[in-house]
C-alpha cells in the first residue's frame, strides 16, 4: 500500500492530521508575530523558513506512511545502533563552547539526540512486541531500563537534561502501555522520589512512611517489596551525606552541569516576562501583532522556547485554549489509536508518540506559566526551528500507519 | 486485573486521566493569570522595567597566619546603564560629562560589559562619593543610570607584600575566552596576579541576583515580591602561612640598594613565611585604575619593578650552588669527607693555556670538602667539576630541583636553566664549545640560572635531611560557615644524598658561619647556629649579585631564608646580614634562642 493509498483511504484519520497542520500553521502565524517589529537582522523572515520547513515536514510525513511498517520493525535495532554510534561521534566533534551537541551539515544543524527519541522508541516497541516474559519480569524490565540508559548517559554529558528526561519518560511509559501496572511503576520511580525528598528530612521521612504503606497494601512480592525498600533507603541515606560534604559553591556547579547554558538571571527573568504577557493578555489578547510585551521586545527567545507566551499576549485565553485543545486532540486521538491497535510494535510506537508530545507540550507550556522549571525544550509543532518539526511530523506519520496498517502484519 | 498488570481498556482510562489532569492544570493556571492577576500583570507590561541586577558577593579576605588581615574590603561605589533605558542620546551625553568622558568611550564601555540589553552594563568602577551625590539628586535627567555600593580591595601597604598577593582587575576580553563563562561574566572583576588569581575561585564567591520594578518614569520602586532573587554566597577567607612580622622584617633588609628579592621558608612543610621582591608596587593602586603617567614612569622604570624577583628572577646561583656539586662529589665516589684535590688553591686554576681565577687570590692551599665549602674555594671545585662531567652534573643539578618549576601556589614562576649537552650544542653549536663550559658551572657561574624560590627550596632539602616540600603560601580556607580545610605540607621529591653525604655538607655549611675561615662569620648569631653559603652571582652588566641562603638552628632548623641583593659585590658584606636579621627576628618571635649559650665549636 503506498502513502498516496492511504491518504486516498477512507478509514484515513484526516481529523488528526488536521489538528497537526492547524498548530504547525499556528506557530508559523506566531513566529510571524512574534518577530514582526524586530530590529534584529533576518528575524522578520524566521516564519518563510518555517512555512518551508513545514514543507519538508509534510514530505518526511508522506514518506514515513509509504515504507511498509515491517521496514521499521525489522530495522528498529538497527537504527538503534546507529543512534548509539552518532551519539558517541558527536563527542568528538569540536566546537566552540567545546561541548557539542550536533552535526552540522552545510547550513542545518543535525541534532542526532531529537531523532534519538525515535530511534528508542522504535528498540523498545521492537522488544516489547516480541517478548514473551510477563510485565513484572525484572529481566524484561531491566532489558528495557539499559536500552535507554546508554543513550541517557551519552545525552547527559553533551550535556542536556531535558533531552535525556524525555528518553527517561518514554521509558516509564512504555512500561506502563505494556501492562506493568502503575503501583509497580510507581514503586519503581519510588528512588528518584526519594533522592529529592531526601533534601528535607522530615519530607523524606513521610515520604518513606507512604511508600511503605503502598507496599504493604499492594503486596507485589517479597524480593521487590525488600529490593525496593532498600533501594530507597539507600538513596535517602546517602543524598544528603554526598550533598551536605560539598562546597557551596561545588553544589552550584552541579546544578549548572545539570542545567547548562541556562544562566540563572536570564532564566529567572524569563519567567517574569513570560508571565507578565500572558497575564496581561487576558481573556481575548491584545490582538494580533499588538502584544507590546512581543513589540518591546521584553520577552526573549519568544519564537522559539517562549513561543506560547507570545500566544498568551495577543490572542488570550482563548487562544490558549485553541491551541491546548488541539493538542489533547491530537493526544486522545493517539491513545485511542494505540489501545485499537492490532501489531503489538505499531501499538508501542504510538503510545510513544503521545507520550514524546504531552511531555514536550506540558514541560514547555507549564514553564511560560511558570509552574516549571526552564528546560530548552521546544513545543511541537509550534516552535521555530527545522528540526523539531520534521521530527514531529514524522511522529505524526507513525500515528496515522497504526491507525491504517496495522493489519499488514 | 492480575497481579502487577493491567487491561488495554484500563491503560486508556489511566492514560486519558493522567493526560486530562495535567491539561486542566495548564488551563487553570493560564485562567487565574489572565482574570485575577490580569489587571496588575496588564499594569506591568505597559510600564514595563524589571530590571534584573546582580548581587556582587563579598570578595574572601586574605589573612596572615596569624589571621591579622593583608587584604581587606573597602565599600565603593561603581555606575552601570541599562541599555534600553538610555536610548536618547542626550542621556549619554549627560552621563558622559559626568564622568568626563567622551560619549564615544562611554558607548563603548557598555558595549564591552554588555550582558543583555536589559541587564546593567558597568561603566565606571570605584566613582567619587560627589558624583553619586549628583546622580542621586538629579536621578530624573539619568534614566538607566544605576550606581550601587560596590567594593573596592585594600592591601596592607608597605610590605613589599604585592608580589605574592597580586591584585584585581576587569575581565579582559582576551580572558573571557578561556573562562567558564558560567563563574565569569564581563565586567566582573578577577585575580590578575598572586594569590589573587591563584585562589580566585575560592576568593570571589557566587554571585547573586535581585528583581527590581522600576516604574515608567525611572524611579526604583524596589524590590520585585513576586519573583524572589537568589542571594550572593561570599567567597572563602584564605589564611595564608606568611607572617606579616617577618615579612616587615624581609622587606627591610635592602637598605639603600634598589633591588632584590627574600625568601624565607619553614623546610618541615613548604610553608613560606615571608616573600619579598624589591622594588615593590602597590596593589592597591594597581586594583583601580591607573593613571596613564603613573604607568608609564613604571614601565619606564630601569629597576624593571614589575619582575617578580623571587620568582621571576633568573640568577647564576654562585657559590651557593657548590653544594649540588659537592653532594653530587660526595654521592658518585669522587671524593670522601677527607680526601684532597693534587693540585693546591694558589689563587687560580690553569685549565689548557687558561687560568681561571679563585675568588681568594691569595689561594686556600689543599683544602677537604668541608674547608672547600666553608672557605667556597673555586680552585677545589674548578677540578671536582671537572672530574664529575657535564652529564653528571646537569643530572645531579635536576635530581635537586634546579630547571623546573617549584609549583609554589602562584600563578607564574620561572624554571630557571640547567644547560647539559644538547644545550650547548643547541645555543653555542656543535663542537664550538670546550669543557671550559664546565669549570664554570661548577662554581655556579655562566649559563647556570635558579630563581631565589628554587635556591631556598634546595636549601629547605639540605636542612631537613633530604625531604624537600613544594612552597605553599595558603594554609587554611574558611568558607562562609566557618568550616576550615587546613592545608598542610606536601613532599615534592627527595635530594639525590645519602645521609651520611647530607652530614658532610651540612657540617660545610655550619663552619661558613662558625668556623675560622668562614666566608660568614661575621653572620653568627648568639644563642643559635646559623648554617649557610655565601654566593656571588657575576653580572656582566654592573657590579655583581650578591647571595645568601642559610638556616637555623642548624641542628634543628626552622626557617631557611635565601636572599638576593642586586649589585652589591661579595655575599658575605650585604645578602649575609640581611639573612642574619630575618633568622633572628623568626627565632626572637619564637622564642627558639638559647640564652647565653656559648658559641659552638666546629672542627675547622
Amino acid at each position: 500500500m503506498s502513502g498516496m493509498s492511504i491518504i486516498k483511504s477512507p478509514d484515513f484519520d484526516w481529523k488528526l492530521v488536521t489538528a497537526a497542520l492547524l498548530l504547525s500553521l499556528f506557530g508559523v502565524f506566531l513566529i510571524f508575530s512574534a518577530q514582526y517589529h524586530s530590529n534584529e537582522p533576518g528575524a522578520q523572515m524566521y516564519y518563510v523558513k518555517q512555512l518551508i520547513w513545514l514543507g519538508v515536514a509534510l514530505i518526511a510525513f508522506f514518506i514515513t506512511i509509504s515504507l511498509p511498517p515491517r521496514l521499521y520493525d525489522f530495522s528498529a535495532y538497527l537504527i538503534y545502533f546507529l543512534l548509539i554510534l552518532m551519539l558517541v561521534g558527536v563527542m568528538f566533534v569540536s566546537s566552540k563552547s567545546g561541548a557539542s551537541r550536533w552535526y552540522s551539515i552545510g547550513p542545518v544543524n543535525f541534532q542526532p539526540s531529537e531523532f534519538g527519541k525515535l530511534a528508542v522508541l522504535l528498540a523498545l516497541a521492537r522488544y516489547f512486541a516480541y517478548t514473551k516474559l510477563p510485565p513484572t519480569s525484572t529481566k524484561r524490565l531491566a532489558f528495557s531500563l539499559i536500552l535507554v540508559i546508554i543513550p541517557v548517559l551519552l545525552i547527559l554529558k553533551q550535556p542536556d537534561l531535558g533531552t535525556s528526561l524525555v528518553y527517561l519518560v518514554i521509558l516509564f511509559s512504555v512500561w506502563f502501555f505494556s501492562g506493568l501496572s502503575p503501583i509497580y511503576l510507581m514503586l519503581i520511580v519510588s528512588p528518584i522520589v526519594s533522592l529529592i525528598a531526601a533534601f528535607h528530612w522530615l519530607a523524606w521521612v513521610i515520604y518513606f512512611f507512604l511508600l511503605l504503606l503502598v507496599l504493604f497494601f499492594s503486596r507485589p512480592g517479597l524480593s521487590f517489596s525488600v529490593l525496593t525498600t532498600v533501594v530507597n533507603l539507600l538513596f535517602g541515606m546517602m543524598t544528603p551525606l554526598m550533598w551536605n560534604r560539598l562546597a557551596d559553591y561545588q553544589k552550584m556547579r552541579i546544578l549548572i552541569f545539570l542545567d547548562p547554558g541556562r544562566d540563572p538571571q536570564r532564566a529567572g527573568y524569563q519567567i517574569i516576562q513570560s508571565i507578565i504577557s500572558i497575564g496581561s493578555g487576558g481573556i481575548l489578547g491584545k490582538g494580533a501583532l499588538n502584544g507590546s510585551q512581543t513589540r518591546l521586545e521584553y520577552l526573549p527567545v519568544r519564537h522559539t522556547d517562549f513561543v506560547f507566551s507570545v500566544l498568551g499576549e495577543e490572542l488570550g485565553f482563548i487562544g490558549g485554549v485553541i491551541m491546548i485543545a488541539l493538542f489533547a486532540f491530537i493526544l486522545f486521538r493517539g491513545m485511542k489509536i494505540a489501545t485499537k491497535c492490532r501489531s503489538n510494535f505499531l501499538a508501542t510506537v504510538a503510545w510513544g508518540v503521545v507520550t514524546i508530545i504531552f511531555f514536550q507540550m506540558v514541560v514547555n507550556i507549564g514553564m511560560t506559566l511558570g509552574l516549571m522549571p526552564v528546560t530548552g525544550l521546544p513545543l511541537p509543532f509550534v516552535s521555530y526551528g527545522g528540526t523539531s518539526l520534521v521530527f514531529f511530523w514524522v511522529l505524526i506519520g507513525f500515528l496515522v500507519m497504526a491507525d491504517s496498517r496495522w493489519q499488514e502484519y | 486485573m492480575t497481579q502487577g498488570t493491567t487491561s488495554k481498556q484500563q491503560r486508556l482510562i489511566l492514560g486519558s486521566l493522567f493526560c486530562g489532569i495535567f491539561i486542566i492544570l495548564l488551563i487553570a493556571r493560564m485562567f487565574y493569570l489572565q482574570t485575577f492577576r490580569y489587571e496588575s500583570l496588564y499594569k506591568q507590561s505597559e510600564n514595563n522595567r524589571v530590571r534584573i541586577q546582580s548581587v556582587t558577593p563579598k570578595r574572601g579576605i586574605v589573612y596572615d597566619r596569624e589571621k591579622r588581615p593583608m587584604i581587606e574590603n573597602r565599600a565603593s561605589y561603581s555606575l552601570s546603564v541599562v541599555p534600553v533605558e538610555i536610548s536618547k542620546t542626550e542621556t549619554t551625553e549627560r552621563l558622559a560629562a559626568i564622568l568626563s568622558l567622551e560619549a564615544e568611550e562611554l558607548n563603548r564601555r557598555i558595549k564591552k560589559n554588555l550582558i543583555s540589553r536589559f541587564q546593567p552594563a558597568l561603566v565606571k568602577r570605584d566613582l567619587d562619593f560627589e558624583k553619586i551625590a549628583i546622580l542621586e539628586e538629579q536621578n530624573e535627567l539619568y534614566p538607566g543610570a544605576v550606581y550601587r555600593k560596590d567594593q573596592a580591595r585594600l592591601y596592607e601597604p608597605n610590605l613589599g607584600s604585592e608580589c605574592f598577593t597580586g591584585y584585581i582587575g576587569e575581565i579582559s576580553p582576551e580572558e573571557m575566552k578561556t573562562l567558564d563563562p558560567s563563574v565569569y561574566k564581563a565586567g566582573r572583576v578577577i585575580g590578575k596576579a598572586g594569590i589573587e588569581k591563584y585562589y580566585d575561585r575560592e576568593l570571589r564567591g557566587m554571585e547573586g541576583t535581585e528583581y527590581l520594578e522600576i516604574a515608567a518614569s525611572g524611579q526604583l520602586l524596589g524590590v520585585l515580591e513576586s519573583q524572589p532573587g537568589v542571594p550572593a554566597m561570599p567567597g572563602n577567607d584564605l589564611v595564608l602561612t606568611i607572617d606579616k612580622d617577618i615579612q616587615e622584617v624581609a622587606d627591610s633588609v635592602f637598605g639603600e640598594f634598589c633591588c632584590g628579592a627574600a625568601v624565607a621558608m619553614d623546610p618541615r612543610n613548604g610553608e613560606v613565611i615571608a616573600l619579598v621582591s624589591e622594588p615593590s608596587n602597590d596593589a592597591n593602586i594597581f586594583s583601580s585604575v591607573i593613571p596613564d603617567d603613573l604607568w608609564r614612569s613604571i614601565l619606564a622604570d630601569t629597576t624593571n619593578p614589575l619582575l617578580n624577583r623571587p620568582l621571576d628572577g633568573q640568577y647564576p646561583p654562585g657559590s651557593t650552588y657548590k653544594l649540588v656539586i659537592a653532594g653530587a662529589g660526595l654521592e658518585l665516589g669522587l671524593i670522601d669527607r677527607n680526601s684532597l684535590f693534587p693540585t693546591p688553591c694558589t689563587g687560580g686554576y690553569k685549565f689548557g693555556n687558561r687560568v681561571f681565577h679563585c675568588w681568594e687570590l691569595g689561594g686556600h692551599g689543599k683544602t677537604n670538602v668541608v674547608q672547600a665549602i666553608e672557605r667556597s674555594c673555586d680552585v677545589y671545585f674548578y677540578q671536582l667539576g671537572y672530574k664529575m662531567g657535564l652529564e653528571e652534573l646537569s643530572k645531579y643539578s635536576r635530581l635537586c630541583g634546579f630547571g623546573k618549576k617549584t609549583g609554589i601556589d602562584l600563578p607564574q614562576e620561572a624554571s630557571g636553566n640547567v644547560p647539559d649537552k644538547d644545550w650547548y650544542d643547541r645555543r653555542i653549536g656543535k663542537g664550538q664549545w670546550t669543557q671550559a663550559v664546565l669549570l664554570n658551572l661548577a662554581i655556579g657561574q655562566g649559563e647556570i640560572l635558579s630563581t631565589p624560590i628554587q635556591l631556598a627550596q634546595f636549601y629547605c632539602g639540605l636542612a631537613n635531611n633530604g625531604r624537600v616540600f613544594r612552597p605553599h603560601l595558603l594554609k587554611t580556607i574558611i568558607e562562609p560557615d566557618g568550616r576550615e580545610t587546613t592545608i598542610g605540607g606536601e613532599l615534592s621529591y627527595t635530594l639525590p644524598f645519602k645521609q651520611e653525604t647530607l652530614d658532610i655538607l651540612k657540617e660545610g655549611l655550619v663552619a661558613v658561619t662558625q668556623g675560622e675561615h668562614g666566608t660568614a662569620r661575621g653572620s653568627k648569631i648568639k644563642g643559635t647556629v646559623v648554617a649557610g653559603k655565601t654566593g656571588t652571582s657575576q653580572n656582566p652588566h654592573g657590579e655583581n649579585h650578591s647571595w645568601f641562603v642559610g638556616f637555623a638552628p642548624a641542628d634543628d632548623p626552622r626557617i631557611v631564608v635565601c636572599v638576593i641583593v642586586e649589585n652589591s659585590g661579595h655575599g658575605s658584606e650585604v645578602a649575609a646580614p640581611a639573612v642574619k636579621k630575618i633568622i633572628r627576628a623568626y627565632l626572637e618571635k619564637y622564642n627558639l634562642l638559647n640564652q647565653g649559650t656559648a658559641v659552638v665549636e666546629v672542627t675547622p
